[in-house]
């Protein structure tokens, strides 16, 4: 892993800060999240090319090869500014899937293409039940490993960019446990049907296999520990989005605070919107901790990092919806239009608490961490 | 032992029951189970309810000269009663029509003979024109201007969040008629006609995706002298009066999902989404949903016992914390379907009708907390008004209005 200074941290923060200021205003989402892509293919192509679609992809791959704490720091930019992209889909889960996977000539062939944006890769992992444990697997393959042919047939959900992507890396029941399998999105038999969700700035999909010939990762690893490693590393990618998001909120509710007059004087001066925002900043700035140190603990590998996740998960999600959700209250009837920005924020909080599953069930996680 | 009362109740609910087994026909209530549009009644609706006016069941509690009968809350009750058992709209007005009993408190007589009748019978429709961009919370702080000329006010100035606008008739308007004294003592209150070449309806569109509320400009409007109700810059006191209305009915109730409630039988609605998303038996949901009912039936309690004590001639404190209760329901009523649908609260539009309500009951909870007063604004009243707490410094309520400062 290639470990950034804290000098080359800020610069690398502030160069992302710098295109999403420039490219990814409010404007700009608003007319991207309509698009039917719901990404901007020239943005896209600038975010690989400063290296944050290969962010955490090795450098031989054609990636940054930096970890967690890097990749942490970027999303918090990424979730302030709404960017609309398959970034967290194809550069974080898709890519270290195919890392966690461990097979090289695959990895070799597939994540240069991830790196460089060219390929949209994303992970089909779940059903309709939306349920991210091996039990919600709903595709089944059938083949034999002799020749290694496999078809895939049955039904996913609640895949990340599915409309978007190039490359679907499957998780499938096979005789022999669970199976990873790569295809590609055009394939015969494969039917994508995008989802339409309630935060526009999102893409979702539905994907069936009918009979779909594809390719079998011969992993050493158990498939699940791949998948569940890549789901640690996206969990804490989107708890930095989640936390950045939360904290821009609040910075813009509360500078309007200072500003809107009521009653002769700011409405910041009322203690209803004061302890609105002070009890706010003690959960934004929970969340940044809880988010920052699952990172840190998943770069160290350290054995309380799936605790330290699953605290980020939870915690991040939950202080998005909250922040997005009372921030409408504080600013008032203005705040309940369309042009408003409060209500775009508050859509991708719902979302990304739902993304990779409910805060009980990560919480439930964080109990048996525990020893619950 | 009967009693010259119960005497009078008994023949009363058999002279509701007999008008209502003769008028409320199968068809009319098949017509009436219909769908309703949200701003405007149907002509099936406006034909019954002109029955109900011509019968005198629309405001029992009101005066007989305005189409009602002089009865006691408790009678009223049963004329309530005998309707709500046949699910027949209409009666019960002299509470809930937020728009008659506002005129009756405060119109003059020209407008009373003429408004009264059609807005009991929802012949026309009504909008508010309180807000303005700078003055939401802050309503004695409105810079809309009513200048007399001659039998009428000129009226110039800017509205905004005005439900219903662009189909009203007449909007209730608050408006600047004073500027040389402090702030709540400038403001006079009239029924402003909205068909005009003055109004310019703008249509703002909402979080929920609709666009109900508007954008009023208002510019050279014409205003008869006679639609002024109260007094000549007394109008904050009946705004005071209609608010009370408006936050008593907010209280009582919210509009349902975007489709209507299309739950199966007579469930509680939360228990019939998680029992049909098979989660009934998940402890932790169980108690959220008990505590989110208990809050519901709890506030039907709170409020009928402030209706008992206000018929005994007190006045209740109770009514005044229906809409902060109101308010906690709905977020949590949202809250709690969107827990038990899961991952597909992502999702929206007509295949996923759950989604759909789930996600339209989240934002549109925020019309009872922020609409017709904030909840903080709301705690504010109930702090200082009914709990008698001293009073937060008011820094310009004492200042010619021309020297008040705004955003
Ligand atoms: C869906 C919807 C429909 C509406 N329909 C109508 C309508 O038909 N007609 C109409 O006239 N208006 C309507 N309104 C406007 C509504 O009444 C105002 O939005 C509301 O009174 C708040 O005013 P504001 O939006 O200016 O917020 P502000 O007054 O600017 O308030 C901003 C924040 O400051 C807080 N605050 C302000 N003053 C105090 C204080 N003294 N103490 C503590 N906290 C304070 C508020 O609680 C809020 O959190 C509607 C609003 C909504 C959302």
């Amino acid at each position: 892993m290639n470990k950034l200074s804290p000098e080359e941290r800020v610069t690398l923060r502030d160069s992302v800060h710098k295109l999403l200021t420039d490219e990814c205003s409010e404007n700009a989402v608003r007319t991207t999240m309509e698009t039917s892509s719901g990404f901007d293919p020239v943005l896209w192509r600038k975010l690989a090319e400063m290296g944050i679609v290969g962010l955490i992809i090795d450098q031989p791959q054609g990636g940054a090869g930096v970890g967690p704490v890097e990749l942490e720091m970027v999303m918090e930019e990424v979730g302030a500014a709404l960017l609309c992209s398959p970034l967290l889909a194809s550069g974080v889960l898709a890519a270290e899937l195919l890392k966690a996977l461990q097979v090289e000539d695959v990895a070799n062939r597939l994540l240069p293409t991830i790196a460089s944006g060219e390929c949209i890769a994303t992970a089909v992992l779940t059903g309709q039940s939306g349920c991210w444990t091996q039990s919600g697997v709903t595709v089944t393959a059938e083949g034999d490993a002799s020749s290694n042919e496999w078809y895939l047939t049955g039904s996913a959900s609640y895949v990340l960019h599915g409309q978007n992507a190039n490359l679907l890396l499957v998780a499938a029941n096979t005789p022999d446990g669970a199976g990873m399998f790569v295809v590609d999105a055009g394939a015969d038999g494969i039917d994508v049907a995008s989802l339409p969700t309630f935060d526009h700035t999102l893409r979702l999909a539905s994907i069936s296999f009918d009979n779909v010939a594809a390719e079998r990762i011969n992993t050493q690893r158990p498939v699940w520990d791949a998948v569940r490693q890549a789901l640690d590393v996206t969990l804490v990618a989107l708890a930095g989005e989640q936390a950045g998001a939360a904290e821009h909120c609040l910075t813009a509710t509360v500078d309007y605070a200072k500003t809107r007059i009521q009653f002769g004087r700011a409405i910041g001066s009322f203690q209803a919107i004061k302890h609105m925002a002070a009890d706010l900043l003690l959960e934004t700035e929970s969340a940044l901790s809880a988010a920052r140190n699952a990172a840190v603990c998943l770069a160290d590998d350290a054995s309380n990092a799936t605790e330290a996740i699953s605290l980020a998960a939870f915690a991040c999600a939950d202080t998005f919806v909250t922040t997005a959700a009372t921030n409408v209250q504080m600013y008032g009837g203005i705040a309940f239009t369309w042009e408003h920005p409060a209500h775009l924020y508050l859509r991708r909080a719902r979302a990304n608490a739902q993304l990779f599953g409910s805060s009980d069930f990560y919480r439930e996680r964080f109990m048996q961490q525990l020893g619950a | 032992m009967l009693t010259e009362t119960n005497i009078a109740d008994k023949n009363l609910r058999d002279e509701v029951r007999s008008w209502l087994s003769e008028n409320w026909t199968q068809p009319k209530a098949a017509a009436l189970t219909q769908h309703q549009p949200m701003w405007g009644a149907s002509d099936e609706l406006k034909s019954w309810l002109a029955e109900v006016v011509a019968a005198r069941w629309a405001v029992p509690r009101w005066p007989s000269e305005w189409f009602g009968r002089d009865l006691s809350n408790a009678q009223a009750k049963i004329i309530e009663a005998e309707f709500a058992a046949v699910k027949a709209p209409g009666t019960g007005q002299d509470r809930t029509n937020l728009w008659a009993n506002t005129l009756l408190a405060g119109g003059t007589e020209v407008l009373k003979s003429k408004l009264i009748g059609p807005l009991l019978k929802s012949e026309i429709n009504m909008c508010l024109l309180y807000s303005e961009p700078n003055a939401g919370s802050d309503l004695a702080g409105i810079r809309t201007r009513a200048d007399r000329q001659g039998d009428h006010y000129v009226v110039n100035g800017q509205k905004v969040w005005t439900s219903g606008a662009m189909t009203a008739d007449y909007g209730m308007l608050i408006a600047r008629t004073d500027w040389d004294v402090p702030k709540h003592l400038g403001i006079s209150y009239f029924y402003c006609p909205m068909k005009q070449e003055g109004i310019d309806v703008r249509p703002l569109r909402q979080i929920t995706n609709e666009s109900h509320f508007n954008e009023v400009f208002i510019t050279d409007a014409h205003i008869p002298v006679d639609n002024m109700l109260g007094n000549f810059n007394q109008g904050w006191k009946m705004l005071q009066t209609a608010l009370a209305y408006e936050r008593l009915i907010m209280g009582e109730g919210a509009r349902g999902p975007r489709g209507g409630n299309k739950k199966a039988k007579d469930e509680e609605i939360l228990i019939a989404l998680a029992r049909e998303a098979g989660v009934l038996d998940e402890p932790k949901l169980r108690q959220q949903i008990a505590q989110a009912i208990a809050y519901k039936k709890l506030n039907a309690l709170n409020s009928a016992r402030g209706k008992a004590d206000i018929a005994q001639g007190e006045s209740s404190s109770l009514m005044s914390l229906g809409k902060l209760a109101m308010s906690r329901i709905l977020h949590e009523e949202a809250r709690l379907r969107t827990e038990i649908l899961g991952p597909a609260s992502m999702l929206e539009g007509s295949d996923y009708p759950r989604a759909e309500d789930a996600n339209f009951l989240t934002f549109n909870a925020y019309l009872t907390s922020i609409g017709g007063g904030t909840d903080q604004i709301q705690r504010n009243i109930i702090g200082e008004r009914v709990l008698g707490l001293p009073k937060e410094p008011e820094v310009d309520k004492k200042i010619p209005f021309r020297d008040v400062r705004a955003s």
